[in-house]
């Protein structure tokens, strides 16, 4: 159930961002039925990242859940003008994911390396389809690094890989995928800054 | 920009997530008292949080909802000077797991498990009942003193009705009809010394509830309605 947010005259965002945006500012007023609202909304979305970097069960469990305790209690830090609704939360879920991945066995990220092939897994993210203006830049930037790098950089931020595993995944030594890694942020950097 | 380029790509990787543990925890204590490294941090997290929403949309399971309203319930700070209320939620917010959204016994059974475990075995004489609705709603905290016979009830999380007085009942096959303990605040402490005329046998196995009654209590004398919150007392002291 979409509510057509339409604000005339104030300036307010519309659709679905401007949803969430009002969820999120009534959450900070401490309304529960606006917070159960926001996780019927959003709470595919963010179990699809964390999923992605955690295995289901007791730890994405722990981490989704400690990620909507921490949007209710951190509602009012929300600020439209830096971001979407919708990534501030999944930012929150995929911190609490990464802080989640560091207490389970080093084997599992072994694994998953192992198990999963990401062309046929993943989301295809320069498929085009509908995607916000935040995310069209981000792409056209990504496009700038060459495969290989740019591989990498999506592999760490999808999956939570450390250097140790993406060093082991691409076949290269670890101070190899810090550079590169420092080298690709700061061209991305750079091209989101023009 | 202040922030040493190490820095900078430090932060690039926290918010990227290779850092690896040592370091990633270092960067975590840093970042607390070190605002530009903090700065830095968000602002990476801002560069790549568009990425999210390429994630696959992914039901979780369907009762997470309800644990994540039991954890922020456990969570929510205390009024000031509630001592009782906030010791009993550290409690309960350590033991995170899903079985407090379970059922009401269940939730009443784990607190009185934590209460347990951590009292020696001394004879109790301090009592407390958490008056809810249902699983991890808390609304009111009453405290019963055994040896003084006397009863303070602290709101816990009690929406406040305007134009209606809340009222404590205490109800106990024993004395048959239900008994009021008085009107309680939903704003502020109450504290009585009513329980005076009932057996300790009495007053520890009762059931307390609460129930909602026209301005001043109930003209009757007996519960206008059914109960809006149930409680049985367990012990905590000494």
């Amino acid at each position: 159930m979409t509510i057509g947010a339409d604000a005339p005259g104030t300036g307010a965002p519309t659709g679905v961002a401007g949803d969430l945006a009002d969820l999120l500012r009534r959450v900070a007023a401490r309304d529960r039925a606006a917070f159960a609202a926001l996780y019927k909304q959003t709470s595919a979305k963010l179990y699809g990242v964390v999923v992605r970097i955690l295995p289901r069960g007791d730890a994405a469990a722990e981490a989704l859940q400690e990620a909507y305790v921490r949007i209710w209690e951190k509602a009012g830090d929300f600020d439209a003008a830096k971001g979407s609704p919708l990534a501030w939360m999944a930012t929150i879920a995929r911190n609490r994911a990464l802080d989640e991945v560091r207490r389970v066995r080093p084997a599992f990220l072994e694994d998953l390396c192992e198990g999963f092939e990401p062309a046929a897994d993943e989301v295809d993210p320069l498929a085009s389809r509908e995607r916000s203006e935040a995310l069209a830049a981000l792409l056209d930037c990504l496009k700038t690094l060459d495969d290989e790098k740019r591989g990498i950089l999506l592999l760490a931020y999808y999956r939570g890989l450390s250097r140790e595993a993406l060093a082991k995944r691409f076949g290269r030594p670890v101070p190899t995928i810090k550079t590169w890694l420092h080298r690709s942020l700061a061209q991305l950097r750079d091209c989101l800054a023009t | 920009m202040t922030l040493a380029p190490d820095d900078d790509f430090a932060a690039a990787e926290y918010a990227l997530g290779t850092l690896a543990p040592g370091e990633r925890a270092m960067l975590a204590a840093r970042r607390q008292r070190e605002p530009e490294l903090d700065a830095a941090i968000r602002a990476w997290e801002a560069r790549l949080s568009p990425l999210a929403e390429t994630a696959p949309a992914i039901e979780p399971p369907s009762d997470y909802l309800a644990a994540i309203e039991a954890r922020i319930r456990a969570h929510a700070p205390a009024a000031p000077a509630d001592a009782v209320a906030l010791e009993l939620r550290r409690r309960v917010s350590r033991w995170r797991a899903a079985a407090i959204a379970a059922t009401s016994l269940a939730a009443m059974l784990a607190i009185g498990f934590i209460v347990r475990e951590t009292t020696r075995a001394k004879v109790p004489h301090e009592y407390v009942a958490i008056l809810q609705k249902d699983a991890g709603s808390p609304a009111f905290a009453v405290t019963v003193d055994l040896d003084s016979r006397s009863l303070t009830v602290r709101p816990v999380a009690a929406p406040t009705q305007s134009g209606k007085s809340y009222e404590l009942w205490l109800i106990d096959a024993q004395v048959g009809a239900p008994r009021s303990l008085g009107v309680i605040s939903a704003g502020a402490v109450t504290r009585a010394a009513n329980l005076s005329g009932f057996d300790r046998g009495v007053v520890e196995n009762a059931t307390y509830a609460v129930t909602v009654e026209p301005l001043g209590g109930s003209p009757s004398g007996q519960p206008s309605g059914p109960p809006v919150f149930v409680g049985k007392l367990i012990p905590v002291g000494p």
